[in-house]
């Protein structure tokens, strides 16, 4: 016992014999991952950034790109307040909007200002983190959901200001003031005008957020692999501790705020400038709720999570308006969700074949049944075939076949017996397919928000730490 | 003059006297621990020292410099460094990162640095990664190596104690404050713990005030014993003196002979 026993350890000495490799999906990714170093794949990403224009000339799918880039700054933004500090902030948008805001004041004829782009942009980001500091020194005194409540509310005051804000009376000036413009806006900005280029098409304005997305990337990535990234992590995971450890919280929170409010306003700049105009609805509370679904979605704190959220967020809604692929992505879903949930998995092919028949049987009754039947089977072309019948005036039949699928998929989760379980899948599956093919695929704008709403919940359910998240643990 | 010097210090929380006019000192170098049963007032004198409270009367200074009045953080920049009776790592952090988010009041960068990774940014997170592993290395091979880019979580209790112990040290302190250090280990490992804490100041030079409840530590390495009951020092000395001293007798297990 006169031996020093000081860090021996058998166990930890062997470890790289019994190491494991981590296995699943997040074995795959993180195997793909460390293929490359982080600077390849930041090449890979602006290679392929900057490449995309050129695949297309469909002004529409650049859009579309450009919104994404967009939106993936926003949530690179909020996720140093949320993801890193840990500060619940709803008033995140806010930002946003104090920034799109301030580029309308100085580049329009609304206040008769036309300031150089750079300038304003540079202005307008110093702005957005003065602003930040405003809003954080009174209410980071707060911790947790009493934070977000009072951020929550400063969101909504910037809303409610920018609306109703048309005719104030100032003392000296006879006319009241329309500072805002109101519901209205403010419409007819400058362009964005950098070093003499000047975006004038939407393909130059995803250029222009694309590159902004990259350079706030970097800064993000260099600011969390740095001694202020570790410390905005160490107070999320215990305040007091890290006081302790000698980081001076309030500041260090003060300043994740201001951070997030300087690339929201930035964003907000070029957002207005794109549009050409401002509204008040541009940064209401929708945009809160998508921007937390993709910071949630790809993981709290992970830099790629971000980018990948926002392209599924803002992507797969818009690729869901068309109807052909929303219906292909319907079944699709379905059978990937019953090879996920059938065990065994081989009972799917007995399953869709049974399905089949019942379709040709129901088929066979309806044509039988009714004098003149073949009106009523599906188009050619159509996935569904000769399986579903489509009455001429399907609305009534669908929304009836709608409630019952739900009742019926309520009853097959209930279920215990396997068998009986098995045998009521094959009329709800049937339930669903001829609710989608009469009713649904008639709502483009209301199923694709169902789809993303399913798509969301599932796969939550299955990386409840988000795509890219970490696992986190409270106590153990 | 003493290293951490306390004079008359009371605390009290609403109508409960928790530290009662008390005065010690630790002198450089020293090993000192702090007994004395539950409720003594032993983790408030800590939390009194690192600014987490702030004493009610009386003056608590380092190095001559009062510490009444400051943050716990600029206390930790002028030199003491703590550890949490109930752990209190950054669960969710990586081990390497957890000592090296100790190093923020031992380093300069700031934004702009940091954002174009500049040559100083970079010599300072090579300097502050090598530290944090020097500190670990301290433990022997348990939190080395692979176990750098590790959860915390992943870690046993012991080890646990022991990062939080390496993420005190990388704050760079004169005076280390260990709040229980040897609780819930095995005799093993409170064994090892005691060698420890000699060798964190025989060889990293810390001067050390811990608390304990484990007689076999405290006995083991204090250089001086005082112990605490209601608030109150009731004896100061030597462990031999400590231990069998009448009140400290009394304080842990009541009176030889009621007078009813």
């Amino acid at each position: 016992m006169s031996q020093s026993k000081i860090g021996t350890d058998e166990w930890v000495r062997q470890y790289q014999k019994r190491r494991g490799k981590p296995a699943g999906m997040a074995g795959v990714v993180q195997r793909v991952w460390l293929l490359l170093p982080t600077w390849a794949w930041l090449a890979l990403l602006v290679a392929a950034g900057l490449l995309f224009p050129l695949t297309t000339d469909n002004t529409y799918i650049i859009r579309v790109g450009g919104t994404i880039a967009l939106m993936a700054t926003l949530g690179l933004g909020l996720n140093v307040v949320v993801g890193y500090a840990g500060l619940l902030d709803l008033g995140y948008v806010a930002f946003y909007g104090i920034g799109g805001y301030a580029y309308a004041y100085l580049s329009s004829e609304f206040t008769t200002v036309h300031w150089p782009t750079w300038l304003s942009l540079i202005v307008i980001t110093v702005l957005a983190a003065l602003f930040g500091l405003l809003l954080g020194s009174p209410s980071l005194r707060l911790i947790g959901d009493y934070l977000a409540i009072v951020t929550l509310g400063f969101g909504q005051i910037f809303v409610q200001l920018t609306t109703s804000l048309t005719r104030v009376n100032l003392p000296g000036i006879e006319k009241p003031l329309n500072l805002t413009g109101g519901p209205n806006g403010i419409v007819n900005l400058d362009p964005v005008h950098l070093f003499g280029f000047s975006a004038q098409s939407v393909k130059d304005y995803y250029y222009v957020l694309f590159i902004v997305l990259i350079v706030v990337l970097v800064v993000v990535y260099h600011l969390n692999y740095s001694r202020i990234g570790r410390a905005w992590r160490a107070l999320r995971e215990d305040e007091l501790a890290a006081e302790t450890m000698g980081m001076p919280t309030r500041r260090l929170k003060l300043m994740a705020f201001a951070i997030g409010a300087a690339i929201a306003g930035l964003s907000g700049a070029l957002f207005a400038a794109w549009q050409g105009a401002v509204f008040p609805s541009n940064f209401d509370i929708t945009l809160l709720i998508t921007l937390y679904a993709i910071i949630v979605l790809g993981g709290l704190g992970s830099l790629p999570g971000v980018l990948i959220a926002s392209v599924i967020m803002i992507a797969v809604p818009e690729l869901l308006r068309d109807v052909r692929f929303a219906g292909l992505l319907f079944y699709a879903g379905a059978v990937l969700t019953l090879y996920a949930t059938l065990k065994p998995r081989w009972q799917i092919l007995p399953l869709l074949a049974l399905l089949a028949l019942f379709g040709l049987i129901v088929t066979f009754l309806v044509m039988a049944a009714t004098p003149g039947a073949s009106a009523l089977l599906s188009p050619p072309g159509s996935p569904v075939g000769i399986w579903i019948p489509l009455p001429a005036n399907s609305s009534d039949a669908g929304n009836l076949a709608f409630f019952a699928s739900i009742v019926m998929v309520l009853f097959v989760t209930r279920v215990k017996k396997h068998r009986w379980r098995f045998i009521a899948l094959i009329p709800t599956l049937y339930l669903l397919a001829f609710a989608w093919e009469t009713r649904m695929s008639q709502e483009p704008s209301i199923t694709r928000l169902m789809f993303v709403g399913v798509l969301l919940v599932v796969l939550m359910i299955y990386r409840p730490n988000g795509l890219l998240g970490q696992r986190r643990v409270e106590v153990v | 003059m003493a290293l951490l010097e306390l004079t008359n210090v009371s605390k009290h929380f609403g109508g409960l006297q928790v530290i009662n006019d008390l005065s010690m000192s630790v002198e450089p170098g020293e090993i000192v621990s702090l007994i004395g049963p539950n409720g003594a007032g032993k983790t408030t004198l800590l939390n009194l020292i690192t600014g987490l409270y702030r004493p009610d009367s009386g003056d608590i200074a380092l190095d001559g410099q009062s510490l009444v009045g400051k943050t716990p953080h600029e206390i930790t920049c002028l030199g003491i460094a703590r550890t949490f009776q109930s752990l209190r790592l950054f669960l969710n952090m990586s081990v390497i990162d957890n000592v090296m988010s100790a190093a923020f009041p031992r380093s300069q960068a700031n934004l702009p640095q940091i954002v174009l990774r500049t040559p100083g940014f970079r010599r300072e997170e090579a300097r502050i990664r090598q530290m944090a592993e020097e500190k670990l290395a301290f433990f022997g091979e348990r939190l080395v190596g692979y176990r750098f880019d590790q959860p915390a979580y992943s870690l046993s209790y012991a080890n646990r104690r022991r990062l939080e112990i390496a993420r005190a040290m990388m704050t760079q302190p004169k005076l280390l404050l260990l709040d229980e250090p040897a609780a819930g280990m095995n005799p093993n490992e409170s064994l090892e713990i005691t060698e420890l804490i000699g060798k964190l100041r025989d060889e990293a030079g810390y001067t050390i005030l811990f608390i304990e409840h484990d007689m076999s530590v405290v006995g083991g390495i204090s250089d001086r014993v005082i112990a605490l009951d209601h608030g109150e020092k009731i004896a100061e000395g030597t462990f031999d003196q400590v231990a069998t001293d009448e009140h400290v007798i009394e304080a842990y297990l009541g009176r030889k002979n009621h007078s009813l």
